[in-house]
Parts: structure tokens; C-alpha cells; sequence
């Protein structure tokens, strides 16, 4: 326990304070019209620095990644990492004080709560006029122009994506007499409960408790939406119910770990659970952490219910509505959202593109995993754009089926909570 | 200056310093959660809306918040006793010698207090780790099955206020520590000289002249408990399923990650009125023995 007057102060005051800085900045006179200077007066080169927020920890190769753009406009890009973890109470803060970035990197999950607090620069026809890489048109059209709108506005451009798909360890499977991955949800979890029978402490599949995308992308592929014709969010349908069977059904089966802090890059090493739905990133840990498994494991598309419609993730990019560069910002955008610049970022980071050029550039089309996730982007969605996934309607969902297959809570009982809990989020 | 407003003027700058950062806050909080301000209302102030005691009503009818109190409560109900007792037992024995060694022992105690709450939680959290801890591995020595130590909803408070007890036990040995230096050595003399055993000194003189210090160590033990935050929130973010959430961390859920300021707002209002109530209550109950 830290200093109890420390521990004191955390909580209220660390709100308050929050808060009594919105206070301040509201009485601010600094509008975001007087500050841009020399909108649309193209003559006047844009200058910056720029301030970016970048997040997780990827900034030298951020930094390696604007250095030609340095060299050629004179605007000089100073990389800020925001941690996963702390990217709520960086942008909550600044937000209230009115001191952000000027260029910030919003995960999809989170462009909705941020947009609404008109923290972002509306990027209209008009505004990105003359800037011609961040036409919609230009990226999958997945997260493009209207896709990531908020009440109709658009306020970022795509930049990178991410997409699920079955990893599975080809060995394990074929020594257990399963010779392909399972193309159907109903043949995983046979499959998972066949593997799941190697013994103690071996397991089929592996679901990360906290990932609350994935019995969306269950109901997707068993025909439904969670997002009612109304718009509004509806988990009461017989596509969710089916979801909900084959996610906790999983469970039931004894076919994944229980323990929620498994480690899923080591089980998949391991052997532990040899098949799980995840991202590129996945790919990327598993070369680190094992590059004696090459050849072992492969990845595919989803499994189908219907259809097999995965998830499309991601981040998008935005600019800072209060920022003093806006033509610099901008300028930013059109160089990070050029296929070769988007190639390239691939190349440092893994992260696939946005960009349609570059996700059909050879370099990522000669990867055979790359051609999986490219062809699994074409059949994905993001999730709704509801207020605050994250902390309300994803919660939610999680919190109803883990108390199912964690804790034995009866189904209707669970999903009644949800329906209720969630009722009334919408997407407009 | 006159001089009777000499003592204002020299209490001044801290008044007005807790006045800024103590009293404040607490106001500020107070009109918050009549409201319904959130990320929108953070950038346009216009969007807040007073909604009366909505939030209060919501509060008390919400099952998370009523899952994180009686989390807090069992978090206060365990913690507080086994801090208390752990490190005045510690401290007791340390002050049997000052040699080197003992000096070394008493560093070592002090160790957890003032390492950092990451790298605590990066260690425990492996410690703890189902598949690969070696609290798991020890078990498995002796022929017993892996505990699921973060990740059973009923196991999860204990492990976790087990770490916390092992990093607050370090700063109040130290305070004992100090208090122990303060029992005149006359009585312990005395003791000795009418045949009291160690035990019986130890009970029945140096225990009664360190209530304050007892008393001292049990108040902020209980506020700091009744805070509870930091292990919750880096060993497990409170889960599985909200299991081992306290009050603190659920405010800070709802404030943060759910960007419902006036909703948290009254939630640490309400928190506020509950440490200040047992705190008063504490500090009343030593009214009575204050002569002794």
C-alpha cells in the first residue's frame, strides 16, 4: 500500500482536477479557426513541429518512418508513445485541458468516444481537398470515408488494419488425425474437443477472456448483427443465442483454458491450446518467441456459421481540432497514408496497411500469412461505433458470458443482464 | 503585524494549499455528480446537463458498485488486522537486537514499501501465473493441482490483498519500529526485576504504551485499505468479472475508461462520507482509554 495520503488524493482529486481544467480551458478563447493558420492560402508552406501521439511503444520506428518526410517539407515530427493502457486518461486529459497533439492515432474501439468529445478535426471533402491519398476511395472500404463516421462526420483516415484470424499448429492437429483446419464453428469445437482429450493441461482452443470483439464476429458469422435495424444495439437474437451456445459451449466442453491469465502466445507455443483466433500481431510473437516452430503452425481464414465474417481492427489517424499546424497535420496524413509509406510501415512494424495500393504490393503479397489476412480483410467488419466499447456495451458482453462459463450463472439469466445493460447504446 | 495575526499568517500558505488540493477537489466532485458531465462534456461544456441525485439513485442501484463494497469491505476486514498484526509482531522481534544483522533484516522488510508497484505487479503476476508460477510449480512439488490464483472469482481477492499486505507491512514496522524506541527502558528494568517474563513485559507494558502508535497505524491502515487500488488494478484490472474491483478501482473505471465523470463523481463522493465516518468513529472510540 502506498502512502495513504497519496492513495487519498488519487481518486477525487485526480477527477476534480480533471475537471476543474475543462472548466478552465472552456473559457479559453483560442478557437480552433484562430489558431490554423492559412487555411486554404496554399501559397503559405505548412509548418509545424508537429506533435504525435503514437500508441503502444513503436516510436524510433515511427521516427524512422517520417524522416523522409522531415527531409523534404522542413516539418519536424516529435513522436509521443501513449502506452495501451494509459491512452484513456492521456486523451480524457487532454480533451479537458485542451493541450493535445496535434496528429493522434485512434484506435477503432475508441473513435467514437473521442469524436464525440469534438476533440477531432472533421475531415471533409473541403478540408482534405487538394490532398489526394486520404481520398476514401483510396482504403478498404471497410473502415474508408463513411464506414468510421461519426454522426456523419468524418474524423480520421484509416492507417493501419488488423483483422482475426484461426491460427492453428498444423502439427499438433494432424498428429491428433484432424489433416485441415476447421472450416465450420461446428467442426472447431469438435476439433478443439478432440485436441482438448491429449490429456491434462492440454486444450483445443483458447478464448482471451477479455476479447470482447470475438462473439460479435461469432453472430456475424452465424448471419446476425448486434446492431438492431434501429440502430441501436440488440443482442436478443437467435444469431447471438447461437454465439453465446458455441462460445460457452466451448467451455462446457472443457475444450479452453479457464485460468484468465493463460498466456496465449505461450500456449500456442507450447501446445497447450494449438488453435485460437488472433491477429497478425499474434504471427509476429510467435516468430519472435519460437522461430524453431516455422512450418508448425499456419494460419485461415474464420470458421463459418453462415458466413465467416471476421473482425476488422485497427487504428485510424486524426487531427487535433485545436492544433496550430492543420495544414502540416494534414500534410502528415496524405505522406503516412501513401501506399509506399504504408508498405513501408509494414515492413518496420508488421502492421498491415489500409491503403488498397499498398495491401496489394508485392512485398506483402509474396508473404503466404499476409495473403490470408488480405483476403480475410475483403470479409470483415468493425465493430459498431457505439459510446465507449471498450468500458460499457464490450463489457457488458463479456461480463455475461465469462459469468456463464467461468461462474455457472444461468444463460437466460446472464443474457437478461446484457439485454439490459446494453440497452438503449446505439450507434447514431 | 499584529500580533495576534501572526499564528493566521503562519498557518496561511498551508491552509490555502489544502484549501487548493484537499477541500476543493471534494467540492468540485460534490457539484459533479449532479451532473452528467462525460468525454462530450469535456470538450463541450455546453453538453453538461445537471441531473439532480440521478446519479446516487443509479449508484445505489447498480450491482457493480455494491460488488466492489463488499469488495473494499473484505479487502478493510482482511487487511487491516493481518497488516497491523504482521508488522507489530515484526517489528517486536526486530527490536530484540541492534546488531548488524537485525539492522540488515529490518532494510530487507522495508524492501517492498519502496519498490515500485509495477515491477511488484510484473513479479507477482508471474509468481501467480496458473501455467508457468512458481507458486504453482512449488505446489505441483508436492503433488498438488495449479491454483488459478488471478483467475478464480473466490481466490482472486485473497491473492491479491496478500501482495498488499506483504508491501504495507514494511513502512508500519518501521513505525513500530520507532514507537518501540520510545518505551522508556526503566519500565522494561522494572519488569525484569519483579520477574516478568519477555512475553509477560511484552504484553502487559510494552503494548499498552504503544497504542498510539497502535492506534496511529490503524487509521491510516484503514484509509489506505479502504483506497485500495494500486494491486487490484495492475495485477488483475479488477477482474475475473469484477471480482476483485474495489471502490477506488470502479471509480476509476466508470471516470476513465467509462468517461462517466459525474457518474464516478458521486460514486467518490460516497466513498469520501465513508472514510470520514469510520475515521471519526476511530478516532472517537480512543477517547475513552486517552488517560491511561
Amino acid at each position: 500500500m502506498a502512502n495513504s495520503s497519496v492513495r487519498r488524493a488519487l481518486v477525487p482529486a485526480g477527477l476534480a482536477a480533471v475537471l476543474a481544467l475543462a472548466a478552465c480551458s472552456s473559457g479559453g478563447a483560442t478557437s480552433p479557426q484562430a489558431t490554423s493558420g492559412g487555411t486554404g492560402s496554399s501559397s503559405a508552406a505548412p509548418t509545424g513541429p508537429l506533435t504525435v501521439w503514437v500508441m503502444g511503444d513503436a516510436t524510433t520506428k515511427f521516427d524512422t518512418l517520417v524522416a523522409p518526410f522531415t527531409a523534404s517539407t522542413g516539418i519536424k515530427v516529435k513522436t509521443v508513445a501513449i502506452p495501451w493502457d494509459s491512452v484513456d486518461q492521456k486523451m480524457t486529459t487532454a480533451v479537458a485541458s485542451g493541450d493535445g497533439p496535434d496528429v493522434v492515432q485512434v484506435g477503432l474501439s475508441k473513435l467514437r468516444t473521442y469524436a464525440d468529445t469534438g476533440a477531432l478535426l472533421t475531415l471533409d471533402d473541403a478540408t482534405v481537398a487538394g490532398h489526394a491519398n486520404l481520398a476514401s476511395s483510396n482504403f478498404l472500404d471497410g473502415v474508408a470515408g463513411k464506414a468510421t463516421a461519426v454522426g456523419g462526420k468524418v474524423v480520421s483516415v484509416p492507417w493501419i488494419a488488423d483483422t482475426r484470424v484461426l491460427f492453428y499448429r498444423s502439427d499438433i492437429l494432424s498428429a491428433a488425425g484432424i489433416s485441415t483446419p476447421p472450416a465450420t464453428w461446428d467442426e472447431l469445437r469438435a476439433d478443439a474437443k478432440k485436441l482438448a482429450g491429449r490429456g491434462a493441461g492440454k486444450y483445443g482452443y483458447y478464448i482471451p477472456q477479455w476479447d470482447s470483439p470475438l462473439p460479435v464476429e461469432m453472430t456475424w458469422d452465424f448471419g446476425g448483427d448486434i446492431i438492431g435495424a434501429d440502430g441501436k444495439v440488440n443482442f436478443d437474437t437467435p444469431e447471438f443465442r447461437k454465439a453465446v451456445d458455441l462460445y460457452t459451449g466451448l467451455y462446457a466442453d472443457k475444450s479452453v483454458p479457464t485460468a484468465g491469465d493463460f498466456d496465449q502466445t505461450q500456449g500456442f507455443v507450447s501446445g497447450a491450446a494449438p488453435m485460437l483466433v488472433s491477429g497478425p500481431y499474434l504471427a509476429a510473437a510467435i516468430k519472435d518467441a519460437a522461430p524453431d516452430l516455422a512450418g508448425k503452425w499456419s494460419v485461415a481464414q474464420l470458421p463459418k456459421g453462415t458466413t465467416n465474417t471476421s473482425l476488422l481492427a485497427g487504428s485510424n489517424m486524426a487531427v487535433w481540432a485545436k492544433t496550430a499546424h492543420k495544414d502540416a497535420a494534414l500534410a502528415l496524413l496524405d505522406y503516412l497514408s501513401t501506399p509506399a509509406t504504408q508498405v513501408k510501415w509494414f515492413q518496420l512494424n508488421g502492421d498491415l496497411p489500409t491503403a488498397k495500393a499498398a495491401l496489394a504490393d508485392s512485398a506483402l503479397t509474396s508473404d503466404p500469412l499476409v495473403s490470408v489476412y488480405a483476403a480475410q480483410l475483403a470479409n470483415a467488419k468493425i465493430v459498431p461505433l457505439v459510446p465507449n466499447w471498450d468500458g460499457a456495451t464490450g463489457k457488458a458482453l463479456l461480463d455475461a458470458l465469462n459469468s456463464i462459463a467461468l461462474k455457472g450463472t444461468d444463460k437466460e439469466t446472464a443474457l437478461t443482464a446484457l439485454f439490459a445493460a446494453t440497452k438503449g447504446q446505439s450507434i447514431g | 503585524m499584529r500580533p495576534r495575526a501572526t499564528p493566521y499568517v503562519l498557518v496561511g500558505p498551508a491552509t490555502l494549499l489544502l484549501l487548493a488540493f484537499g477541500v476543493l477537489p471534494i467540492l468540485v466532485a460534490g457539484a459533479v455528480s449532479l451532473t452528467d458531465l462525460d468525454a462530450a462534456g469535456l470538450g463541450d461544456v455546453s453538453r453538461v446537463r445537471g441531473v439532480g441525485l440521478a446519479n446516487y439513485a443509479e449508484l445505489f442501484g447498480d450491482a457493480a458498485f455494491w460488488q466492489a463494497m463488499r469488495n473494499t469491505a473484505f479487502y478493510v476486514a482482511v487487511g487491516v488486522p493481518s497488516v497491523v498484526v504482521v508488522s507489530l509482531v515484526i517489528a517486536l522481534l526486530l527490536n530484540r537486537s541492534q546488531s548488524r544483522f537485525f539492522r540488515f533484516l529490518r532494510s530487507l522488510y522495508f524492501l517492498p514499501a519502496i519498490t515500485g508497484i509495477v515491477a511488484i505487479a510484473l513479479v507477482w503476476g508471474y509468481l501467480y501465473n496458473t501455467q508457468f508460477g512458481l507458486v504453482n510449480y512449488l505446489l505441483s512439488l508436492v503433488g498438488l493441482g495449479p491454483v488459478p490464483w488471478l483467475s478464480s472469482p473466490g481466490l482472486v481477492k485473497v491473492s491479491v490483498a496478500l501482495v498488499a499486505i506483504w508491501r504495507g507491512t514494511g513502512l508500519n514496522t518501521v513505525i513500530f519500529l520507532a514507537a518501540l524506541q520510545g518505551v522508556p527502558k526503566e519500565y522494561l528494568e522494572a519488569a525484569a526485576l519483579d520477574g516478568a517474563s519477555r512475553l509477560r513485559t511484552t504484553w502487559s507494558v510494552v503494548l499498552p504504551l504503544l497504542r498510539f502508535a497502535i492506534l496511529f497505524v490503524t487509521v491510516t491502515t484503514v484509509i489506505a485499505w479502504l483506497q485500495f487500488f494500486d494491486e487490484a488494478f495492475v495485477l488483475t484490472k479488477g477482474g475475473p468479472l469484477g471480482a476483485s474491483t474495489s471502490i477506488s478501482l470502479f471509480l476509476f473505471q466508470q471516470g476513465f475508461a467509462g468517461a462517466r465523470f459525474g457518474y464516478a463523481s458521486a460514486g467518490s463522493v460516497v466513498l469520501f462520507v465513508v472514510i470520514a465516518v469510520i475515521t471519526v468513529l476511530q478516532l472517537r472510540g480512543r477517547r475513552s482509554d486517552v488517560e491511561y
